[in-house]
């Protein structure tokens, strides 16, 4: 037999869809029609969603979207979730009542790449029979949606959020999102509080400035009673958090920036207020209300990047299944139905399968798997779980199915475990800003004990001026600036950051970042796609017969049908279009592959050398002229092989550029790779590494990063975030590239969630420039309080200029970090 | 099918065919009031004497042609981006024939010599009453709109529009309270320079407000919607709103700048003028920025030039109002020919520019056709308009600057070096510079008129458009 | 300089109104999506059907 030369183009491919663009197998049909125009559709879910936003008048979506729908098949599964919904008790526990006639629901909304999916969403549900209100927010991906309980169910809502392409999960809200949005709009509100009052006592005041005694003392102390008034809110309310800062710093003895800020307004308003009501003396409202608001606007800056952060990290984390598979009558029987999570009582039995996230705390009852709680640990191992043994709510299994008995409910296991991991990480405070903050500390004691100082000798000298000179040496040289330089740089490179698909979960991982010698990359799914694509089906002559490939690929998907594996999604995305057949007793092989029967024949599909071992026949020809590049699978039965096939893995587009930029930047760019020596070479020469390692072992890249640390290399690790922990973990900066639901399993210093090699390079500039921002601001807070502190003693500033001059100088310092997140987009 | 599923699109349409109507009055009135201006014979009659006309041309342009683009707009917003009916179709005719008789009263009285002589309020107290119900009906019927809306943000174009409608309410109580003698004759409630201040303090606020807050809630929804791009930044937008309610307030005193006012009252307004520049630029960038990637669709799109186009003057006017409320720089300035170029760049430039832009975007969708009848005689209005712009404001500039040396030069010995007849006598050259703008930007609006009657001509008008998902949920 | 004590009064009230109106915003959710509004309108088709 002359067999065709093996290549990874892709025999599959014809025209891209209209709906999703991935390319349409040939010999496909699937077609849509709007406005009299027909465009190719690639499979039968692309051909149902085209065709239900066609029904529905939603064609506009096609125009306006900027962005092409995720090509993961996320609607299989938000479709066997739907029958669990449709059961009252589910509907009642993740709904509730609001109104009589009115049931209300959060939902959390997957798939969702550009505001024309939001828009599809909420134009559909509105024109749902019985939905009264929808509320989609662009920011959050997440919906309020209201409707009446006589006329929709939570199915139908969910039902159709899936037929345009998108899964829509409920979840719990008020504990979701209560606290922080409570935490935001209270901050906006105390800053707007204190702007207004800012700008309206200026309004009061500033004539007093520019008239040099022209105003009648009765127009002056109307201005000045104004002013007091429109001051009280600022006192009481916005500046808040200052007295709450102070009084926990004096009771802890740590003294932060708050203590001298809080003890300069209040001294001042008290000193202010009593000048009002006497008629005479100076008056500071203006002072302090806009101290108080530039501090506020300040903190609001830095509060809003953290927000972000966290939310871009609580969203990409799944919140875990609302739905759980409950066996019913085990062990007696194992058929199963499809339950809330939220309805789960201890006691229950429940299957969880492989790659599916474990809905509650239980032990294992039946079967074991691999299971990785890193979520929940920060161990970065799968460990092995069988009966007998606890698993944790939230944690992963990683290859087998097992059954469980739960033992502690409640769905907030996940989202606790999640919760808990986002706030420890917000609350560690970064290396360079505990030492700022250290730093700020002595200055703060130096700081009163000077104001205490100059009172004293001031009042000595003109007890008239003593309080108000103090006031200013407490106000001016605050250490606000000092402090804010580095929270705010780091805050702000975090937004720039997120805004280029990379997300810091570490506060060090920037001022590392920044310091990295070597990159080391992984090869699968970081410097290549890592999703397999079906190239090309081979079937051989097996017992004097040669199968259509057709044939081939519907068992293959067959036997893959459960499966996870990258391999098994490329199959059964192939086989889409195909007739199904059913296998049974599936047996999965870990590394290997996996076996079942079909029609009664036993069938291998995986490595060659699994399946050989079925047959004993020798390993086709075909397999040694493969390409480089491409990954055979076989299938085969007792008889011999019945067909080959071809997957590949595209070096990503953009891996050249970036690694050529690093190498032009002086740093080592190695290669560590689990794969085969001649796929690695083939790669490293494709994107220009030199050094590179092939057929590693985890411990061998463990090994290999040890090395080069310890000749005082500076080691960035770079990898999809789920195979390389132990490298990723002792690297100084650990990178993952990953989306979706991996970002959950990843627990990287960096994850470059925008799936784009570029955001790395693009990350590596923010890291200097924010180590740059950062030294300039400490200078700059340095310069300016060398400069201004002994002029406040001497008295030559007046309380407003060192409310101006500190409030200035923060918000210089803010204003230089905010220059991060206005860096240029370097993505392509 | 009830009405429930439907935007009321009928007093828009009415609002936005009277825009082009009054549009050419009032502009027309500003044109013969210009030749006045060079050849003092036009001044026929008493009635049509420039001291009479003057009031007329700014109630016209104002009120008349820029109230009702604001009408016309501020419903059709309301409706679309809260995706509801107008609260009440009868009080939303009342707003449309109320406004139209108030316009027609002025039209009458103004001419006949009934006036207040308070500047941009010189009606008399029985229209002032008429304003009045009319302004409560119209706040009613938007408010009542937004209470029932069924998104539940509310756009930030509606708070450009709910701020404006709430200002003027009350700009015009405190300005207008008068104390009535007989049935055309009414004294002010204040007295001397208190009046002088409650006057500016409502005749600045009435430019912020009206002519400002209420064009950029135009701004804020027209050029998304013709560009087809979300605004800039919507966070800017918002905090751009905030920041102008917060500042435009106080920035009043600066119109009486040298007069009897308190030196301190003038200082704050200038004071405050400057800080209104920040604010208003950002609008403006926001606005322009809102194209970026699109910008090739200015060179083909002449309803956005309009918009655009309205946006740099936009910027332009809040960059020079500013420096002209600097002392130093009014001392120069005011009383001359500059500050009437100052506000056409404003007038002109900005908020008929935008309301061109907005009513060319409006016209179609009320008559149920896919665009103008002609894009090409909007590209003619565009480049007339513009150029006519261009020669008023140069005009008027160069004549500005010119009087204001003319009028401080003095001779050694301490006289005054010109008679105020001589700096007269060099104004004409500009004048008629001025005249041929003007002329040039009604014959604009002529086209515009032509070109909408064409484009309504044999088309049934749209009363009431479907609101698309109701329509199709409740089939 | 009477007016002043009209003026001053009342800018303080207004003060407080304005002050009233941002709370109402802030409270009922208007600040929460500061991106959807924006996009939301350019999807809402209001050009006439063919």
């Amino acid at each position: 037999m002359n067999a065709p030369p093996l290549s990874a183009t892709a025999a599959y491919a014809a025209a891209s869809c209209f709906h999703c663009g991935q390319p349409v197998p040939r010999g496909l049909r699937y077609r849509v029609v709007i406005n009299g125009c027909e465009h190719a559709l690639c499979c039968a879910g692309c051909a149902a969603v085209a065709q239900t936003i066609v029904d529905h008048g939603l064609t506009s979506y096609y125009s306006h979207r900027s962005a092409l729908p995720a090509a993961e098949q996320i609607v299989p599964r938000a479709l066997s979730e739907l029958a669990a919904y449709s059961a009252p008790e589910v509907e009642n526990a993740l709904t509730r009542e609001d109104g009589p006639d009115a049931r209300i629901a959060a939902l959390m909304l997957e798939g969702i790449t550009c505001a024309a999916c939001i828009w599809l969403i909420e134009q559909r549900l509105m024109r749902l029979a019985g939905v009264l209100g929808v509320d989609l927010n662009y920011a959050t991906h997440r919906a309020l949606v209201r409707w009446d309980p006589r006329r929709a169910k939570l199915a139908d809502i969910i039902g159709a959020v899936a037929a345009l392409g998108y899964r829509a999960s409920p979840y719990d809200r008020a504990r979701a999102e209560n606290a922080r949005s409570a935490e935001r709009s209270s901050a906006l509100w105390r800053l707007f509080v204190a702007g207004f009052g800012m700008m309206q006592v200026m309004m009061y005041l500033v004539p007093e400035y520019v008239t040099h005694g022209e105003m009648t003392p009765d127009i002056e102390q109307l201005m000045h009673i104004a002013s007091l008034i429109l001051t009280l809110p600022v006192m009481l309310y916005s500046a808040a958090p200052f007295y709450k800062g102070a009084w926990r710093d004096v009771r802890t003895r740590h003294l932060g920036m708050d203590v001298p800020v809080a003890l300069g307004i209040v001294v001042a308003f008290a000193a202010s207020a009593a000048n009002t009501l006497h008629g005479s003396g100076p008056v500071y409202f203006d002072s302090i209300t806009m101290f108080v608001f530039l501090l506020l606007a300040a903190r609001y800056l830095e509060l809003m990047a953290r927000a972000r952060c966290a939310l871009t990290q609580e969203q990409l984390a799944e919140p875990g299944p609302a739905v759980a598979e409950r066996l019913a009558a085990w062990p007696s029987s194992d058929l199963s139905e499809l339950v809330a999570s939220a309805s789960l009582r201890a006691g229950d039995h429940l299957r969880v399968r492989p790659g599916a996230t474990v809905p509650a705390d239980g032990v294992i009852v039946d079967g074991a798997s691999e299971i990785d709680e890193r979520l929940l640990t920060g161990e970065s191992r799968p460990l092995p779980k069988s009966v007998g043994d606890e698993v944790t709510g939230g944690s992963l299994s990683v290859d087998h199915a097992f059954v469980m008995r739960v033992t502690r409910v409640g769905a907030q296991t996940t989202r606790a475990a999640i919760q808990r991991l986002l706030e420890h990480a917000a609350t560690v405070k970064p290396r360079l800003e505990l030492s700022a903050d250290r730093f700020a500390r002595y200055f703060v004691q130096g700081l009163l004990v000077l104001a205490a100082l100059t009172f004293a000798m001031w009042y000595a000298i003109d007890a008239t001026r003593a309080l108000w000179i103090a006031i200013a040496v407490l106000v001016v040289s605050c250490p606000c600036a000092l402090s804010l330089a580095t929270p705010a740089a780091l805050a702000a490179a975090t937004s720039a950051l997120h805004g280029q698909g990379v997300l810091v979960a570490n506060g060090d991982a920037l001022e590392n970042l920044a310091r990295v010698t070597d990159f080391v990359f992984d090869k699968t799914g970081t410097l290549t796609t890592g999703t397999l694509r079906l190239a090309r089906v081979m079937p051989l002559a097996c017992g004097g017969r040669t199968s259509t490939p057709d044939e081939c690929l519907a068992w293959a998907a067959a036997l893959e049908a459960s499966s996870e594996h990258p391999i098994a999604r490329a199959i059964t995305m192939a086989a889409q279009a195909l007739q199904r057949s059913n296998a049974s007793g599936i047996d999965n092989v870990a590394g290997s592959g996996i076996e079942g029967v079909i029609d009664g024949v036993r069938l291998r599909f995986g490595t060659p050398q699994f399946v050989a071992a079925l047959h004993a026949a020798p390993l086709p020809a075909q397999i040694a002229e493969a390409e480089d590049d491409v990954t055979v699978v076989a299938l085969g039965n007792a008889e011999g092989w019945i067909a080959l096939f071809l997957l590949s893995d595209t070096v990503r587009p953009e891996a050249q550029a970036v690694v050529a930029r690093l190498l032009h930047e002086g740093k080592r760019v190695h290669l560590l790779s689990g794969d085969r020596a001649q796929i690695v070479r083939h790669v490293a020469q494709a994107i220009g590494i030199a050094e590179l390692r092939a057929a590693a072992t985890p411990a061998a890249k463990l090994h290999y990063i040890r090395e080069l640390q310890e000749r005082g290399r500076v080691v960035a690790m770079i990898g999809d975030g789920v195979n390389d922990a132990a490298g990723l973990a002792a690297a100084h900066v650990s990178i993952a590239m990953a989306g979706g639901a991996d970002i959950a399993r990843s627990h990287s210093d960096v994850i470059l969630h925008s799936g784009h090699l570029a955001s790395l390079t693009a990350a590596l500039d923010i890291a200097r420039a924010t180590l740059r921002v950062i030294r300039q601001n400490l200078v700059w807070a340095l310069l300016y309080n060398a400069a201004a502190i002994p002029l406040a003693v001497c008295g030559y500033v007046t309380p407003l200029i060192a409310g101006a001059g500190m409030a200035a100088s923060s918000m210089l310092v803010v204003a230089n970090a905010a220059r991060l997140m206005r860096r240029p987009s370097t993505m392509a | 099918m009830s009405s429930q599923n439907t935007y009321n699109y009928k007093v828009v349409r009415q609002f936005a065919v009277m825009t082009v109507v009054w549009g050419i009055v009032g502009m027309l009135v500003g044109v013969i009031i210009a030749a006045q201006l060079i050849w003092p014979d036009l001044n026929l009659a008493p009635w049509l004497s420039y001291g009479r006309l003057r009031p007329l041309h700014t109630n016209a342009v104002v009120f008349a042609f820029g109230g009702c683009g604001l009408f016309a707009c501020s419903y059709y917003v309301v409706q679309r981006t809260s995706q509801v009916r107008l609260f009440s179709d009868a009080l939303a005719a009342f707003t449309f024939w109320g406004w139209q008789l108030v316009i027609v009263l002025a039209a009458i009285t103004l001419p006949l010599g009934y006036t207040t002589a308070k500047e941009y309020a010189e009606l008399e107290w029985p229209v002032d009453i008429l304003i009045t119900l009319v302004w409560v009906a119209y706040a009613v019927v938007f408010f009542g709109t937004i209470a029932k809306r069924r998104v539940k943000h509310i756009y930030v174009a509606n708070w450009f529009f709910g701020a404006f409608v709430l200002t003027i309410a009350l700009l015009h109580v405190v300005n207008s309270a008068e104390i009535p003698v007989s049935f055309w004759k009414s004294y002010s409630a204040y007295a001397g320079v208190q009046d002088a201040m409650v006057q500016w303090w409502y005749g600045h606020n009435a430019v912020g407000f009206f002519l400002t807050a209420g064009f950029l809630g135009i701004m804020y929804y027209f050029i998304p919607k013709q560009a087809e791009r979300p605004v800039y930044s919507y966070r800017l937008s918002v905090v751009h709103f905030w920041a102008l309610i917060f500042t435009y307030m106080w920035a009043g005193p600066h119109h009486l700048q040298y007069t009897a006012l308190p030196d301190w009252t003038q200082s704050l307004g200038m004071i405050f003028s400057l800080i209104l520049l920040a604010p208003s630029w950002g609008g403006m960038i926001n606005g322009v920025m809102t194209l970026s990637g699109a910008w090739h669709k200015l060179r083909t799109d002449p309803i956005l030039k309009f918009l655009v186009t309205s946006l740099s003057f936009y910027g332009m006017s809040t960059f020079e109002g500013p420096m002209m409320s600097i002392k130093t720089v009014n001392a120069l300035s005011h009383y001359t020919d500059w500050t009437i170029g100052h506000v056409h760049s404003g007038a002109l430039g900005w908020v008929a520019m935008v309301t061109i832009g907005a009513i060319y975007y409006l016209i179609p969708r009320l008559f149920g056709r896919q665009e103008m009848h002609s894009v090409k005689l909007i590209n003619l209005h565009f480049w007339v308009a513009t150029i006519g712009v261009v020669l008023y404001i140069a005009a008027m500039w160069i004549a500005g600057v010119m009087q204001g040396l003319m009028w401080r030069a003095v001779n050694p010995d301490g006289t005054l070096t010109y008679t105020f007849a001589e700096v007269v006598k060099e104004m004409y050259p500009y004048y008629t510079v001025r005249l041929v703008g003007g002329l040039m930007f009604l014959s604009g609006m002529l086209i515009m008129a032509w070109n909408v009657w064409k484009t309504a001509a044999g088309q049934r008008a749209v009363d009431d458009a479907k609101i698309p998902d109701l329509a199709l949920a409740n089939a | 300089m009477d007016i002043v004590y009209l003026l001053v009064p009342l800018s303080v009230v207004l003060a407080f109104i304005i002050g009233g109106v941002f709370w109402w915003a802030v409270r009922r959710g208007q600040f929460e999506d500061l991106e959807g509004p924006a996009h939301r309108i350019i999807m809402d088709d209001d050009r006439p059907e063919q």
